[in-house]
């Protein structure tokens, strides 16, 4: 209990502002693109989260959530390039991480038509955000292979850790991580509220 | 002038994939199909230059959905290395730059390795990596059809 605490106390200090999708006039390229996502807290925590849910809920969820959240990002990155409205963003990604982080926390064997659903819905959120920064100013389509690459590697890193699971004491481990991502997007959350 | 590369680069490794799951023995003559081709057609460039980057993302889109069938057999393996060999031929063409297909070339490494994921992995790790050639696909193509993208805003100094 005093362990959950003080992971909860230090998941709060560390959290700052939704950070993945603020400014513009992005660095165009592969490479920025590869980066992007490991520079905004709320993306990489929503990635590694939907990996750690893969895990959990296991076959068929473990191959069909790698295939669909680069694909509905990708659905999502359209909407946003072309302008189609979207309820608040912000809001959208910080719930993401929250209900993600939750769904972990909790072990929740939610059905494969409801997580996907969850998954869908999430990415596509996390996908309009980086649909309206994609630079045009040079190498777009460089800059999106680069932020696929990286998103996909960042779900399959949660897929690795989740694989903790088949260990005694393993699942714990995996579900703390959970929490921890809960209290963060519980932050995210609050922030986006009040601004 | 735009480079030729990333898209030559990922529609080889999405036709190393696709082929990873067709019968070995095809592999040869599939590379053949290719080299020969995109030789055919690098002589004769295409005259619409923003259509064949188009083309040769689609292609891509195409040739990465070919990844994700469990089964690639012969005659799909042939068509997707034709298709691959006429549009890097096309793409060198047009952007002047003839041996852009070459340096995309270590890309075809991943077939060894995806022939031996498909047989000893028990992840898919083939068929995801094709969805998201796919989706970097689909997103290059919708780039290309957009005049502007909304990310890019001027700042004060421009």
């Amino acid at each position: 209990m005093r362990c959950e605490i003080l992971l909860a106390a230090a998941a709060l200090t560390v959290s700052g502002p939704a950070a993945a999708h603020s400014g513009t006039g992005l660095p165009g390229g592969l490479g920025p693109g590869f980066m992007h996502p490991f520079s905004g807290l709320d993306h990489l925590l929503a990635m590694v989260a939907v990996g750690l849910w893969g895990a959990v809920l296991g076959n068929p969820l473990l191959l069909a959530l790698p295939i669909l959240l680069p694909a509905m990002m990708v659905v999502g990155a359209i909407a946003g390039m072309v302008g189609l409205p979207l309820p608040p963003v912000e809001l959208g990604i910080a719930c993401s991480v929250l209900v993600l982080g939750g769904c972990v926390a909790g072990g929740i064997k939610a059905p494969a038509w409801l997580a996907l659903a969850l998954v869908a819905v999430f990415a596509l959120f996390h996908g309009y955000a980086q649909g309206r920064e994609l630079p045009s100013a040079a190498d777009p389509a460089g800059y999106s292979a680069g932020f696929v690459l990286a998103t996909g590697l960042l779900h399959l890193a949660g897929v690795t850790i989740g694989h903790l699971n088949r260990r005694p004491g393993g699942m714990r481990v995996t579900r703390g991580l959970g929490g921890a991502i809960a209290l963060l997007g519980a932050a995210f959350l609050t922030r986006a509220a009040l601004s | 002038m735009r480079s030729a590369l990333p898209p030559l680069l990922l529609l080889y490794a999405a036709l190393a994939l696709a082929l990873a799951s067709a019968p070995r023995r095809a592999w040869r003559p599939c590379l053949g199909l290719l080299a020969a081709t995109a030789f055919v057609t690098i002589t004769t460039p295409p005259p619409w230059h923003e259509g064949v980057f188009v083309g040769c993302w689609s292609s891509v889109a195409v040739t990465a959905a070919g990844g994700l069938i469990c089964r690639t057999d012969r005659q799909l393996a042939w068509g997707l290395s034709v298709n691959a060999g006429l549009w890097s031929g096309a793409l060198a063409a047009v952007t002047g730059a003839p041996l852009e297909p070459l340096a995309a070339l270590p890309a075809l490494g991943l077939l060894p390795a995806a022939a031996w994921a498909l047989r000893h992995l028990s992840f898919p790790a083939v068929r995801v990596m094709s969805s998201w050639l796919v989706a970097v696909a689909v997103l290059a193509v919708t780039l290309a059809c957009l005049p502007v993208t909304p990310g890019y805003l001027p700042d004060h100094l421009e």
